[in-house]
């Protein structure tokens, strides 16, 4: 991982404050004056112990099917035309068109006991993204939000979620966890570079936080307060350096290559360029997948993209020597139907269904779970949601049980409920 | 109430019809008079008493500037002109603000600002990704309604009897929004149109609310015959909304001894692609069928392998003639089927009902002035946008399990609402009256006051924002190459100053049933404020350099630059900071662009205050 040195500007009331040797603490308690050197040192420890830790999410929008994926049935007419092929590790089958991902078996567990409830897009996406189902009267903060705000290092200029298409948002937790929503993979994105030299943008900003002050004091103070600390991380990241990792120009075509030159491929790429500058949560969405229809067709041209940039990103973490910390997460909302249907395609079926896990102290190389011959059940080793979000927990080094605080005083925990699965830890 | 048979059903709407002449529902509060200012009268001396009660004293009027823009955002969509200002402060008090309340209700931006509004509501819980081709479609049929003010009963009807291509027809959107279906239909009519989640009883009964997972699958029903079906015209793609009344041969009744027994012609037990094109619509899956169903492989289906055909699992409810209920239970099963039953007044048609039919007594019982939510649900919207709090919060999460603040004002804005057949208008003009709307914001030094003891301040939604840059940088025109290259669905056949709102919109618009407090702003946004070229096209050129130039006095300069961007004129304090800045920088164009930067960067501007 490299670290840029690099100047924080923060946003006090009295102007711009320019510090470049205060890193690890936030801008606004340092304004405050409320830290004590002390302080300020031990702060430094626990960012140390959390350093470097992250997660990427390939998220399947639409739900694959994990016939065609990584729990084939060739032997049972649910398995459809699908046929399975070997990986790099023995015993270890997957669906054609997979054929790069299982040269890195090695490294992924396969989930293929994975049962919930939500079979519809929304309310499934919203559950397995915040960990909560839909409810009207609470917006519950992503679990990406949560992650970002448990293990990002104040020394990051970037936001510390990213995410390559929309997605759930920080709910109560703040402008500061908010996405940062990438349209273009591997274009700088707009607006990011300022129009007008780093002097003067410095002189605005100064001058802005003066003027600000008084519509606080006339009944603006929250919406103040929320616009400073939006300008704030707004600021740090028009004037950093950091900025560069969203340009992936500068990578070998050879790499780009392999990672392929589509929207997921650079999306992968991207993601690898903003963990290693220390981003903690990257989610790269992959449209699709809801195959009502024409399965074969549409799942193999999703693999011809899916497979290699996949591929690519973990063969390319682990030759960073950032495997280890990240954990790469291949999921989707919900699986397909076993049975297909008149129209050749497979329906929603939340009650068995597969992901791929990778890195972050995963033991690869392994399965967990299985279906009947048939797919309609999960045979062995349930996984929930609530446990699956726990197990990623202890992959990032986070207390799952943590509460964040909701504005209405309720206390809302990370994951509620749920289990590690221990046995995806070697 | 059940009714059993189609005379029953005529009955049924011969009873529900004569009702919506304006007669005062039980529910509601008695009226002493139903006219605007009478009612906002009324409102304001609920409220007082309340306060009076609670021993607090409301928050002073808000100034005159303050008032000429909250209102000009409220019913026109922007901030105002300096002009429009300079006009309001001079005009004589007696009177002036219930005449610009009223001038402000008769301009077109007034019904693009709201049409832009439900635009919105609709759209941003679109569960048909494909429906947001049609939003400039349904914006617009939406701005005629409003321009006519046609009464929301009406509009309401309007959206949820609609038929037709979705590229002519505007008021297709809300159904295409949810590509037809059944159950999302059911949970967005109920928490649009009545404020009432019961999509929440979708997958199981709740402990502590009235309606129960039946109520809201009896709701869907009156939905299964809605269909979205694509049409391919040469190179034009659309959608059309219709009525789906006929069996569609997947799913549903399908009888396989039956369908056997009519293409077997020659009564060989084997049905060929041959006898096969008897049916039309099964002549042309054959070769599809046979690929699935054809388990010897003979090129033909026996009687067993059309029995053994798979039937679609999930998602029964769409495209069959009537709604079945899923077994959660066994999410593969096709479920129970289900009669459709509107909650509130258990009004139902039977079986076999035809889909505009099902959809208009839907539209009628959900419309009728004896259904207490629906009035209240509209009013508890327009009363949140515009004094910044709603009865209920969140404000489409009604119901009798929820309390509502000061439910008497509620209840007598809603039967003034009926009383006036649900004019629109007369609510805008009712709410904008009130001493409630009109007060100041609370400044720090006191004690937080209860409700509608003063104005809360809230975010501006996209439409607003835009609106307002334009009106500071007098013209969008310069804003072209940078906002254009947004990408997004719904801009095709836009004219460029369309498509540049429309890409505005989608890096500033929210969800209008968020609550304030969880919309909070982006960093992309804020990026847009900083550093595109729209902010800084504000830059020495134009307005500001004819500024300038017409004085060297800095207080006079300050003045104009602040009523232009926030309406007001600077405190002492703000010209001071100025003042300084100018002193600072040295080069006075300079200094004036970072100014007019903070401004438009600034919270305020982004604030209706």
């Amino acid at each position: 991982m490299h670290v840029t040195r690099h100047e924080q500007v923060g946003l006090t009331r009295r102007g711009v404050s320019r510090r470049s040797f205060l890193h690890a603490v936030s801008a606004g308690a340092v304004a405050a004056g409320t830290l004590s050197f002390r302080d300020l040192l031990s702060l430094q420890a626990a960012e140390l112990r959390k350093q470097g830790r992250s997660m990427i999410l390939l998220w399947m929008a639409g739900g694959p099917s994990q016939f065609e994926t990584f729990d084939p049935k060739p032997d049972h007419e649910n398995g459809g035309q699908t046929e399975a092929i070997a990986t790099s590790v023995p015993g270890i089958r997957i669906a054609n068109g997979w054929e790069k991902t299982a040269q890195v078996m090695d490294d992924i567990a396969l989930i293929r006991s994975m049962t919930n409830k939500e079979g519809n897009h929304q309310r499934a996406t919203y559950q397995i993204h915040t960990g909560y189902v839909p409810s009207g009267s609470v917006k519950h903060p992503s679990f990406a939000s949560s992650i970002a705000k448990q293990i990002s290092s104040e020394d990051l200029d970037l936001p510390a979620f990213v995410s390559v298409g929309q997605t759930e948002g920080a709910g109560f937790l703040g402008v500061e966890y908010e996405p940062f929503v990438v349209q273009s993979p591997g274009e700088m994105p707009r607006n990011v570079a300022a129009t007008v030299t780093n002097d003067r943008v410095k002189q605005r900003l100064g001058l802005f936080s003066k003027l600000e002050g008084e519509f606080a004091e006339r009944g603006g103070r929250d919406i103040v307060e929320s616009q400073r600390q939006l300008y704030n991380k707004t600021a740090n990241l028009v004037l950093s350096e950091q900025t560069k990792a969203f340009d992936i120009s500068e990578e070998p075509d050879e790499l780009k290559a392999a990672y392929g030159d589509t929207e997921f491929g650079r999306g992968c790429l991207l993601a690898r360029r903003l963990v290693e500058t220390g981003v903690s949560f990257v989610e790269v969405r992959k449209q699709g997948w809801d195959t009502h229809e024409d399965l074969y067709d549409r799942v193999s041209n999703l693999s011809a993209e899916v497979d290699p940039a996949y591929a690519t990103l973990i063969t390319d973490l682990k030759q960073r020597g950032l495997l280890e910390k990240t954990v790469v997460v291949w999921m989707g909302e919900f699986g397909r139907t076993p049975k297909i249907t008149p129209r050749g395609g497979r329906n929603h079926y939340p009650r068995a269904f597969n992901l791929a896990l990778a890195g972050g102290g995963i033991k690869g190389g392994q399965i967990i779970g299985s279906t009947t011959d048939d797919g309609s059940a999960v045979e062995d080793r349930p996984v929930s949601v609530p446990d699956l979000l726990c197990s990623l927990c202890h992959s990032l080094d986070v207390n799952p049980r943590h509460e964040h605080i909701s504005p209405l005083g309720r206390p809302m925990k990370i994951v509620d409920g749920g289990e590690v699965v221990s046995e995806l830890f070697a | 109430m059940k009714v059993t048979s189609l005379t029953g059903l005529l009955v049924l709407l011969a009873m529900i019809l004569p009702v919506k002449s304006g007669e005062k529902p039980e529910f509601l509060p008695q009226l002493t008079s139903t006219d605007a200012l009478s009612v906002a009268e009324q409102v304001d001396s609920l409220l007082d008493a309340s306060f009076v009660e609670q021993g607090v004293t409301p928050t002073a009027p808000a100034h005159d500037e303050d008032f000429l823009r909250r209102v000009t955002l409220d019913l026109a969509g922007r901030i105002p002109t300096p002009a429009e200002l300079t006009r309001f402060r001079q005009a004589g008090e007696a009177g002036k603000r219930p005449l610009v309340i009223d001038k402000l209700l008769e301009t077109d931006e007034y019904a693009a600002t709201w049409a832009s509004y439900w635009r919105e509501v609709i759209y941003s819980r679109a569960t048909e990704s494909r429906s947001r081709r049609s939003q400039g479609i349904f914006q617009k049929w939406m701005t005629e309604q409003l321009s006519e003010n046609r009464p929301w009963d009406e509009i309401t009807i309007d959206l949820l009897t609609a038929t037709g291509d979705t590229q002519v027809e505007g008021s297709t959107g809300f159904l295409f929004a949810h590509g037809g279906d059944p159950a999302e239909l059911a949970g967005e009519t109920s928490r649009i149109f009545l404020g009432i989640q019961i999509q929440c009883a979708n997958c199981h009964d709740h402990p502590y609310d009235q309606w129960k997972r039946q109520d809201f699958h009896e709701l869907a029903a009156f939905f299964p015959r809605v269909r979205v079906r694509s049409q391919k015209d040469g190179d034009k793609r659309t959608f059309i909304v219709e009525s789906a009344d006929k069996e569609r041969g997947r799913g549903g009744n399908f009888d396989p001894q039956r369908v056997f027994k009519f293409l077997d012609r020659d009564r060989d037990g084997k049905l060929t692609a041959e006898e096969a094109q008897r049916n039309k619509q099964f002549g042309k899956r054959f070769a599809r069928v046979i690929e699935i169903g054809d388990k010897d492989g003979d090129g033909a289906l026996s009687q067993a392998e059309i029995k053994n055909l798979p039937m679609p699992q999930q998602g029964q409810g769409r495209g069959t003639p009537e709604y079945f209920m899923p077994d959660l239970d066994n999410p593969s099963e096709p479920g129970t089927k289900t009669e459709p039953v509107f909650f509130v007044d258990e009004a139902s048609v039977p079986f076999g009902t035809k889909d505009l039919d099902r959809r208009s007594s839907l539209a009628d019982a959900m419309t009728s002035p004896e259904n207490p939510w629906f009035a209240r649900a509209f009013v508890n919207r327009v009363w949140a946008e515009m004094v910044g709090q709603g009865f209920y919060t969140p404000i489409d999460d009604m119901g009798p399990e929820r309390v509502a603040q000061q439910q008497e004002v509620l209840d007598t804005l809603a039967a003034g609402f009926v009383a006036n057949a649900y004019d629109i208008k007369w609510l805008f003009r009712t709410i904008a009256n009130t001493r409630a709307y009109q007060r100041s914001v609370q400044t720090e030094d006191e004690e937080p006051l209860p409700a509608f003891a003063a104005m809360t301040p809230t975010r501006l939604r996209g439409d607003q924002i835009y609106n307002s840059i334009a009106q500071v940088l007098g013209g969008m025109t310069d804003a072209g190459p940078n906002l254009a290259q947004g990408k997004g669905m719904g801009m095709r056949g836009m004219s460029g100053p369309e498509r540049q709102r429309a890409a505005f919109g989608q890096l500033f618009n929210y969800d209008p049933s968020t609550p304030q407090a969880d919309i909070v702003g982006s960093i992309p946004q804020a990026l847009f404020m900083m550093n595109s070229q729209v902010t800084n096209a504000a830059s020495g050129k134009g307005q500001l350099k004819r500024l300038l130039k017409s004085t060297d006095n800095d207080s006079l300069a300050l003045k104009a630059i602040y009523v232009r961007v926030l309406s007001r004129k600077p405190t002492d304090a703000e010209l001071s900071i100025c003042q300084e800045h100018i002193t600072d920088v040295e080069d006075r164009t300079e200094a004036y662009e970072n100014i007019l930067w903070s401004l438009m960067n600034s919270s305020e501007f982004l604030t209706k205050r």
